[in-house]
């Protein structure tokens, strides 16, 4: 063979001739779809992190192991609902807890996943020095960490409306008149997906700003499962002691029902974690503007270290 | 300014706090290798930085393919950069890193694919682009880190410190790329070093800053013109040569491998002739000496000297 050309006899004797042509470097004369594609490339690439697509075994643990704990609950959730309506019918279900407890019980979970899972979206890239090499194409810091809040967001919406709706065809499935039950009860779709979008933005925002601040996904991780954990019981503590509007504005940083008093007005219930938090008191506008205020602040001052960060 | 300059600095400078990195530096980069050269803190990096948009200048303008380098983010899609620094993730495959840099250079999905792969097997990982990056070489990373800046088909390449940390089998390798990149795929490169000997046999021209002055800009070679030195080398009897050569008024130099003649005409090599043939020594090889660019830039204690006589 020379020059990529050979000549071969077949199984039956034939003689076959190939010839391999080197073309050699091509330059691109194809479409470049500029800033645009290079979003859409950060977002879905965020979401591949997330999960832990197109990564080893070990990145897909984390992500997946909370995915199915939450799912699990909303699991367990409708087979309780299922053997209450068959066992006590449906004034059974009204005992059982509902779609507007689901996110009081669970939130702890989500905080979890938001801690150990989003931070990989940011500090990776700046530990791994990729940052470098993503600010030298035709995007900018704010475009990437735009992108990549998109992508924790997505991913964390699917977190959290997906044990809803494994709730809701529980008891849809265990009710003698699903179609009645809908019916009487379709409301809870959109209160769905609304407190869960509230959850969403709230831990993907938090999670994202911590992250920010760190190249060591695991130093986020910390800081943030601590920030919760400790957080719960020591305003839940000091607010029960303390009375008075002190009491209920040390309640206000209870960081982990912030969404939940969203969720309880979406729902027009309050549900159980909330049901003897001070900081109820203070009335709903309020506990909206702070939650807001937990949500608009850290994202504005995520934009700002993106739109300064130079490699 | 030249109107055919891909890259153009016009009294660019950058200035943090009291430090001045760059003070006021003009120069044009054109179709080629050009080489960029100086010490550390001589202002390369801050240069290539204000070229590729990540810092805006003090005062001066960068024109990069013909738009200010400080406004558009979409020239950047034209551009290649690899960084000297560590910048690439270890989980992943290059293949599907590449693709993904390539989509975020611009290119449709499916184009950047093929992108991803045609490139890697340009720079050799072709059989290894499945692997996760974190397991290769340096040698091999660095070539990852070439074939990134190279898989949206930029115009110009910036090169930062390409050679650094490889041995001296991987250095060549890369110098080789560099050179292919230009020769064989026509993209243009920005190469910045601090070692003359790669941007000398890699380069076309050179840029020397210093202290964030400019020092020198030329062809490189304008700087290693031929020296009024002739260089001969003989198999045996070289101490012989070296007296007839000085009876005949010839100063001369021994070094490793030769003998350095100092001759201001032809006349030289008719003297060299027959002062070989009076010594009895077998020529090996006679020709002009041409002067390295470690030799005009010889270190004077602190001080870079550009431009200095032998």
């Amino acid at each position: 063979m020379s020059d990529g050309h050979a000549t071969t006899l077949d199984e039956a004797g034939r003689t076959t001739e190939g010839t391999v042509f080197d073309i050699g470097y091509q330059r691109y004369s194809g479409p470049r779809e500029g800033r645009h594609r290079a979003r859409v490339a950060v977002f879905k690439d965020g979401i591949r992190i997330a999960l832990g697509i197109g990564r080893g075994g070990r990145a897909k643990i984390l992500p997946w192991t909370f995915i199915g704990l939450l799912v699990g609950i909303g699991f367990i959730l409708a087979l309780v609902a299922g053997a209450a309506l068959r066992i006590a019918g449906p004034e059974g279900l009204e005992q059982l807890p509902t779609h507007s407890d689901f996110y009081g019980i669970a939130s702890i979970f989500f905080f979890v996943f938001a801690a150990v899972v989003a931070p990989d979206l940011l500090c990776s890239d700046r530990r791994h020095g990729v940052i470098n090499l993503y600010l030298v194409r035709p995007l900018t810091g704010v475009d990437y960490v735009v992108a990549r809040w998109s992508a924790f967001m997505v991913v964390a919406l699917g977190v959290a409306w997906a044990p809803q709706f494994v709730l809701l065809v529980g008891r849809l499935m265990g009710h003698p008149d699903p179609g009645g039950y809908f019916s009487e009860n379709w409301t809870d779709v959109p209160h769905i997906l609304l407190s869960g979008a509230a959850l969403a933005a709230y831990m993907t925002t938090l999670a994202m700003l911590v992250a920010a601040f760190t190249k060591r996904r695991a130093y986020a991780a910390v800081f943030l499962v601590g920030l919760f954990v400790i957080s719960t019981p020591f305003t839940a503590g000091l607010s029960t002691e303390i009375e008075g509007p002190v009491g209920q504005w040390i309640s206000m940083f209870n960081l982990s029902n912030i969404p939940v008093h969203v969720n309880d007005m979406i729902f027009g219930e309050v549900s159980g974690v909330t049901s003897e938090a001070p900081a109820r008191e203070l009335g709903n506008t309020l506990l909206l503007v702070w939650y807001s205020a937990w949500v608009l602040i850290p994202g504005a001052i995520l934009v700002e270290r993106y739109r300064r960060l130079t490699p | 300014m030249t109107p055919d300059a891909l890259i153009q600095a016009v009294e660019l400078e950058k200035r943090y706090g009291s430090v001045v990195a760059l003070n006021g530096v003009s120069f044009g980069i054109h179709d080629g290798i050009t080489g960029i050269l100086g010490e550390n803190g001589a202002g390369k990096s801050t240069a290539i930085k204000i070229f590729l948009g990540l810092l805006q200048p003090t005062s001066g303008r960068a024109i990069v393919l013909g738009e200010d380098a400080s406004r558009s983010v979409e020239v950047r899609a034209k551009l290649g950069y690899m960084p000297e620094h560590d910048c690439l993730p270890t989980r992943v495959s290059a293949a599907e890193f590449l693709t993904h840099l390539a989509e975020v250079s611009g290119l449709p999905p499916e184009r950047a694919r093929t992108r991803a792969a045609d490139t890697l097997r340009h720079v050799g990982l072709f059989e290894e682009r499945y692997r996760a990056i974190g397991g290769y070489s340096t040698g091999m990373k660095q070539r990852v880190k070439l074939a990134q800046a190279l898989v949206h088909d930029p115009r110009i390449v910036l090169l930062d410190e390409p050679t650094a940390g490889l041995d001296p089998a991987g250095r060549e390798e890369m110098l080789d790329l560099v050179r292919k990149t230009h020769r064989e795929f026509g993209i243009s490169i920005l190469f910045s070093s601090h070692l003359m000997s790669d941007v000398e046999r890699t380069c076309d021209r050179i840029i020397v800053l210093q202290g964030g002055l400019l020092v020198q800009a030329g062809e490189v070679t304008d700087f290693t013109t031929e020296t009024e030195t002739v260089f001969v080398e003989v198999d045996d009897r070289a101490d012989a040569l070296i007296a007839e050569l000085e009876a005949r008024g010839i100063t001369v130099v021994a070094e490793a491998g030769g003998l350095n003649l100092h001759g201001t005409d032809d006349s030289i090599y008719d003297e060299v002739r027959d002062a070989l043939v009076a010594a009895g020594a077998p020529l090996r090889r006679m020709a002009p000496r041409r002067r390295a660019l470690t030799e005009l830039f010889a270190r004077d204690g602190e001080t870079l000297v550009v431009g200095g006589d032998e």
